[in-house]
């Protein structure tokens, strides 16, 4: 049988033997970390769902909520802020029925529509492709679960921090007193520290027209038209030829940079006062003749982040 | 009565043992115990054999042959890949079956349950990581078992349809690794599946293409019902299709017996199924040892290599929207993507691989060599080497570094951050990518060497695209990082360029980084597969 065979039976067996004992180690290591395993993969898909959902809303939500979520006064309300996360679903009756990552949800995948007592200007419009919007349902929960990251820091704001703009729709939070509610009343929008992660002084133009929220309201290609007059804020395309279609303007750079710095001088008929007042604060003044310039520019070259 | 008496005359002890004796022959189908510790002890079988009782009685065992030639239970004349094939069908079988406890075949669900399996159900992802690796070791596996069977020369007469099945099981191997591909309903999944369904369409003529293309995904593009489809296809059709042909080819091995070495017999004879009764090898014990052993030590190769090294991907969720950088085909149809850059699809999608396919089934026909020796078949041998290596040269340009690329700046941030998988920006994690702006064109002074690392290797890539693209002077980038919330980077990649018309140009694209994704391809090793007394460190971080 020897020569017929290289190894013997009981090599064979113990060889059958030694697989069979690794196979039990590797399976009892599995089985002793499956737990730690489990809980890493639990936070690892939470995780890459927040990624998903920072991406969807950087090309959705960001040009009415802001990039950084602070909301855009008279446009979209914000969502990175300690009302937001604090007091919201009790000033509108929900607390204690759905949660704030519910309410979130069913606002992003049906939509608000505008209330009879509202100063957003813009409709939040379904996103739910199950409502007709453009997003599936794995991407209306990864964009809930971004919106909820949120929290711990928008909880550790304090009320001079919170860009909360003031809902109408609810009575005024009264750890915000600060914040005027009266849409009479002239309110101070608070800059949040996280608008911008690049610090003040040398920010490039297109940078500052998403940064401030500028391209919430203003449209870079299209021409400003009676028959074709922006939403909210007039259109931006072929400014530099604004000396050529608006009544009263000589000097587009002059006209450009006042209307910047303080918007209702010369407010264009037809719009209401939604554009912020303190823009002069907020960039310097070098900043503000780059951003003139760039507007002006023709050859413009303006691609928002995609 | 009888039992009495009998128990009475030998001593109760003597009865005790001979009672044991048959339940234990009863359990072996007919081995008693003092044949089986001769069996241990390595015996050889007594006259008449009585160790051959379980082929006659046992189910199993009786479609096994009761002895072999000495020659072919030679490790290195079948390697046995056969039985190893057979033996990866049941443990995909059995694997498959447990995955299917957790998975419901519609968009909705079954991407979250691929996550619910993986953070949720224990054990779930070795289960899933087995399944994987099996399936793509059956197709390498088969595939050898058949370049065994060629060089061999073991598929000539009385062998011919042996073959055929052979490799009607070949082609049901690699469509049922194929229909499993879209299950996870991830990009990889869908895109393969699109790109593999596509090349249906190609049948001439153009309305039969359709109808294949339009039964096979169940609507224009994948979606619901394509996906039901593939799932019953994978779990139900496929598997019993290839269960009735394994056995149609193993009762054709077994009748003519498993082909001996050339040298074994005179050229023209087949003497497979006359053995000398001096060079039989019995099934048992011998034969099932050595095949027991043998699946044992290459089952546990394959758990250790899951519990340690391999991940089954798991990509973005399925975008019909969106087409993913680079879309390649499992490796094992590369050589077919590859014929798709070089031909057109009617050509590379049906003609080629059809005609690949007859002339593969016809080869026991087509070869009318009587001789299976290696100096006989030098003609045989060298076209089958040829055709390897055609293949593999096929399977390489199948692969994107053959004659597809993208932008510059696409390929260089798709080098440093993909889209999908990890590359080197994830692989060095959340903790190594300290926020700031980093020009490509500035020194920095940064203690961390890993990300110094990544600095390095986009100026590297800066550098490589300039030398190899006209159009792509003098780039510089800057990645910009950016705490964007709590546990959120922002990675924001920026390469300008100067083009070939001289004028600057730019490209930015985004991605984020939560500092609890766990892209562990970056290991190489599962860290969490090792308890922490043996890692040293805590897993992840």
């Amino acid at each position: 049988m020897r020569s017929l065979y290289v190894r013997s039976i009981g090599n064979k067996l113990i060889w059958g033997m030694l697989a069979a004992l690794v196979i039990f180690v590797s399976v009892g290591l599995t089985a002793q970390t499956e737990e730690t395993r489990m809980e890493l993969q639990t936070r690892n898909w939470e995780g890459r769902s927040i990624e998903n959902g920072a991406k969807i809303f950087a090309d959705n939500c960001s040009t009415c909520h802001g990039r950084q979520g602070q909301g855009l006064p008279g446009i979209a309300p914000a969502l990175n802020s300690h009302y937001f996360f604090a007091r919201r679903l009790e000033d509108v009756g929900q607390a204690g029925t759905i949660s704030l990552a519910t309410y979130v949800h069913l606002t992003v995948a049906a939509g608000r529509p505008s209330k009879a007592n509202s100063q957003w200007v813009n409709r939040m419009v379904p996103w739910s492709a199950e409502f007709g919007g453009p997003l599936r349902g794995d991407q209306v929960e990864d964009v809930v679960a971004y919106v909820m990251n949120w929290r711990e820091t928008a909880l550790q704001q304090t009320a001079d921090e919170d860009p909360f703009q003031p809902f109408l729709d609810v009575p005024k939070p009264p750890e915000l007193q600060n914040i005027g509610v009266d849409p009479d009343v002239e309110f101070e929008p608070v800059q949040l520290s996280a608008t911008s992660v690049l610090p003040k002084g040398d920010r490039a133009p297109d940078y500052l027209f998403e940064a401030m929220g500028c391209a919430g309201c203003h449209n870079l290609e299209e021409i400003e038209a009676p028959n074709n007059r922006g939403e909210s804020g007039p259109h931006m395309g072929r400014v530099h030829a604004i000396a050529e279609y608006r009544e009263g303007v000589t000097d587009a750079a002059a006209y450009l940079k006042e209307s910047i710095v303080t918007p209702d001088n010369r407010r264009v008929e037809g719009y209401d006062d939604a554009m912020p007042n303190d823009f002069a604060d907020r960039m310097t003044e070098e900043e503000i003749d780059r951003l003139v310039a760039w507007l002006l520019d023709e050859n413009r070259d303006y691609s928002p982040d995609d | 009565m009888a039992v009495q008496e009998r128990t009475s005359s030998k001593g109760w002890f003597a009865g005790l043992l001979q009672g044991l004796n048959g339940v234990f022959a009863y359990l072996t189908a007919g081995i008693s115990a003092g044949d089986f510790r001769s069996m241990l002890r390595g015996d050889p079988p007594g006259r008449p054999n009585t160790r051959l009782r379980p082929h006659a009685d046992a189910f199993l065992l009786h479609i096994k042959p009761s002895y072999y030639h000495e020659s072919v239970t030679r490790f290195t004349h079948t390697y046995r890949l056969g039985l190893l094939s057979t033996y990866l069908f049941l443990f995909e079988t059995i694997t498959g079956i447990i995955l299917m406890i957790w998975y419901a075949p519609s968009p909705e669900r079954a991407y979250k349950d691929m996550i619910v399996l993986l953070s949720n159900v224990p054990f779930g992802q070795i289960m899933r990581d087995l399944h994987r690796i099996g399936a793509e070791l059956m197709v390498a596996v088969v595939t050898l078992h058949m370049v065994r069977t060629y060089l061999t020369g073991s598929y000539k007469p009385p062998r011919e349809f042996t073959w055929l099945t052979g490799v009607i099981l070949l082609v049901l191997t690699l469509f049922l690794s194929f229909s499993g591909y879209l299950l996870p309903w991830d990009q990889l999944a869908f895109w393969a599946v699109t790109i593999g369904t596509s090349m249906a369409e190609a049948v001439p003529p153009l309305f039969v293409g359709e109808t294949v293309n339009l039964l096979a995904r169940g609507a224009p593009d994948i979606g619901a019902n394509g996906l039901l489809r593939f799932y019953l296809l994978h779990v139900l059709f496929l598997p019993l299709l290839l269960i009735l042909f394994f056995f149609v080819h193993y009762y054709k091995v077994v009748l003519y017996g498993i082909s001996l070495p050339a040298q074994e017999e005179e050229v023209g004879e087949d003497t497979a199924n006359r053995v000398p009764a001096n060079r039989r090898v019995y099934y048992l014990p011998e034969v099932l040892v050595d095949e027991g052993s043998f699946l044992l030590v290459f089952t546990a190769i394959v758990t250790a290599v899951t519990v340690f090294l391999f991940q089954a991907p798991l990509e973005h969720i399925a975008n019909p929207q969106q087409t993913p950088f680079h879309t390649v085909a499992p490796w094992y149809f590369y050589w077919l993507q590859g014929l798709l850059k070089i031909a057109d699809k009617m050509w590379a999608g049906v003609i080629i691989p059809g005609v690949l396919l007859v002339l593969l089934m016809a080869i026991p026909y087509l070869d009318r060599n009587p001789s299976r020796r290696g100096a006989d078949r030098r003609v045989a041998t060298i076209s089958g080497v040829i055709a390897g290596i055609v293949m593999i040269i096929l399977s390489w340009m199948g692969t994107p570094s053959y004659a597809v690329q993208g932008a510059p700046p696409l390929e260089i941030v798709q080098e440093l951050m993909p889209e999908e998988g990890s590359g080197i920006s994830r692989e060095i994690g959340y903790d190594h990518l300290p926020n700031g702006v980093y020009d490509s064109r500035e020194e920095y002074e940064i203690h961390d060497e890993e990300f110094n690392e990544l600095l390095h290797e986009f100026r590297a890539a800066l550098a490589a695209w300039d030398e190899r693209v006209d159009d792509f002077n003098e780039p510089w980038g800057v990645l910009t990082i950016s705490q964007d919330q709590a546990q959120l980077k922002r990675l924001n990649w920026e390469i300008n360029w100067i083009n070939d018309a001289g004028e600057p140009d730019f490209f930015t694209q985004d991605f984020w980084l939560h500092q609890n994704s766990y892209y562990w391809e970056q290991y190489g090793v599962k860290k969490y597969g090792v308890p922490q007394f043996l890692n040293g460190t805590a897993p992840g971080r």
